[in-house]
């Protein structure tokens, strides 16, 4: 089992993205060997009323069901999320939330991703948060240049600790771990797409420090190659059993299927 | 995870590390082997290049002793030399120390200066003169934070400038997938400068990125490299749905044409 947890569909303004469509995206998932993935319609990062990008992503994804976990994208300082939070669980059956507080203008440790991730806690899905969509290096002048920062969506996951985060494009490197060993955010979950691996251990010295159900396998794709993030995996000095729960268990887990 | 095994392949930007007492640090090159091991991957060109703004000729040499050393620990290491050509007489006097008594395979530069001011005209001659290739960090960055600290940092109209400026030598534009905005940069290189070459290397894995760039400059002109961020540069190569050929080329014989250009 391989469950890629950080895929989109959808149209990005800045670069010609290949595969973008679901039936597209799931052949080039599939020729990797990957058996399921969560996907988020990358729309809603620019859509005003992120509904919807919701609705075009259920339509897209309702022949592939069977391969396809649908991220609903919802913005908590745009009206009536809470109407559309309920509707993309209950009517889509979408099974996870992205938030994108560096696109979508407000902190992410704020009052209204507070309301949100709790009501998400409620209906039991997954708060998934990129650290970036691209590298700033490379940003197109329309574009932000503001990676989220680990403590402070640390704060918003202690503030809502029935709430389970997912950080996915996690890249810049902070101390996740207290004094005495232990984590300092048990609720957050970190996709693996952008740790080193072979050269120094970083994804398998995270998953001894979280706990190899706190990792789970992401590529990006379609911006992404997804060769990288499976090298990974097979590079990490991780046990059959820890990386069986970082490619998929875990996921499954998390999203209740 | 061995699928680039069988080419024996040639990392062409790699990096040692140096510790506290500017000795090399012995530890990280066994990481550095590991990790080119689990690869596939079977000779790493290797630099240690300073960051600073100006950096003493005794600092460069001090690092360069460390490669030096790497070099005799293993022979899977190729050693670049770095210095800051800003010092002219002793940049000139590490290089020929480096290439022909320290054997070393070309040289690496950094942001001190752009690739194409005319502080670089004695280093790209005497470069020429012994036949090594000069290999630079480079890209074209966009963001305020990389505009600020990397004001030299060179681009692909730097390197246009530089392949005219010198055209007896080789230059490497470093990483295409170093966080620059890598698709201006294969536009501008699209004019294919014969002297020029550009390696894979770099976090950046955006799709196509490899197939692009051969697309660009022609497969003749590529190198495989890592950058020492070894699963995306293998990765993306893997990914870049080559020939047979073109793996051949991109991951070997490309780099072992500029080594057979040396000199000395």
């Amino acid at each position: 089992m391989l469950f890629d947890v950080n895929t989109a569909i959808g149209h990005w303004p800045f670069r010609k993205l290949q595969d973008n469509d679901a039936p597209s995206l799931r052949k080039l998932l599939e020729s990797h060997k990957i058996t399921m993935a969560a996907v988020a319609n990358i729309n809603g990062i620019f859509y005003k009323n992120t509904q919807d990008a919701n609705l075009e992503l259920a339509e897209a994804l309702a022949p592939h069901r069977d391969f396809f976990t649908g991220i609903a994208t919802l913005n908590p300082a745009y009206a009536a999320w809470e109407r559309d939070l309920e509707y993309c669980v209950r009517t889509l059956g979408l099974k996870g939330l992205r938030l994108l507080p560096q696109y979508h203008n407000y902190p992410v440790f704020s009052p209204e991703a507070v309301n949100i991730a709790a009501a998400a806690a409620q209906f039991d899905i997954p708060i998934l948060i990129p650290q970036m969509i691209v590298d700033k290096r490379q940003k197109h002048w329309l574009d932000v240049e503001t990676y989220v920062d680990v403590h402070e969506l640390g704060r918003l996951c202690r503030k809502v600790p029935q709430a389970k985060f997912i950080l996915t494009e996690y890249r810049i490197p902070a101390n996740l771990i207290d004094e005495s060993g232990k984590p300092l955010y048990p609720n957050l979950y970190i996709e693996i797409s952008r740790l080193r691996s072979a050269y120094m251990q970083d994804l398998a010295k995270l998953a001894q420090a979280l706990g190899s159900d706190h990792l789970l396998f992401g590529s990006g794709a379609p911006f992404k190659e997804i060769s990288p993030a499976i090298l990974k995996m097979q590079c990490a000095d991780l046990s059959g059993q820890e990386k069986a729960q970082i490619n998929g268990l875990n996921a499954h887990s998390l999203f209740s299927l | 995870m061995n699928k680039l095994k069988k080419y024996a392949v040639i990392d062409a930007h790699n990096h040692l590390s140096v510790n506290a007492a500017m000795n090399l640090n012995r530890a990280d090159a066994e990481n550095v082997l590991r990790a080119a091991d689990r690869l596939g991957i079977d000779t790493l060109c290797v630099s240690i290049p300073l960051t600073a703004p100006c950096p003493s000729p005794d600092e460069f040499i001090r690092v360069n002793n460390a490669v030096a050393e790497g070099m005799r620990m293993n022979r899977r290491f190729l050693g670049f030399c770095f210095v800051n050509p800003g010092y002219q007489d002793e940049a000139l006097r590490e290089v020929e120390r480096c290439i022909v008594k320290e054997k070393m395979a070309g040289i690496k530069l950094y942001h001190q200066y752009l690739i194409c001011d005319p502080i670089m005209k004695p280093l790209m001659r005497l470069a020429a003169g012994l036949g090594v290739p000069v290999l630079m960090h480079a890209g074209k960055c966009t963001d305020a934070e990389s505009l600020k600290s990397q004001p030299l940092l060179s681009n692909a109209l730097h390197f246009l400038k530089a392949a005219e400026m010198f055209p007896e030598t080789t230059l490497i534009q470093g990483h295409i997938g170093g966080g620059g905005y890598w698709e201006w940069n294969l536009r501008v290189l699209e004019k294919r400068p014969p002297n020029v070459y550009i390696d894979t290397s770099g976090s950046v894995i955006d799709r196509g990125i490899v197939r692009r760039t051969i697309d660009a400059l022609g497969i003749d002109h590529i190198l495989f490299a890592t950058d020492g961020i070894f699963e995306e540069g293998a990765g993306k190569v893997i990914d870049a749905g080559l020939s047979e050929s073109e793996y051949q080329k991109l991951l070997r014989d490309n780099f072992q044409r500029i080594l057979a250009m040396r000199k000395v």
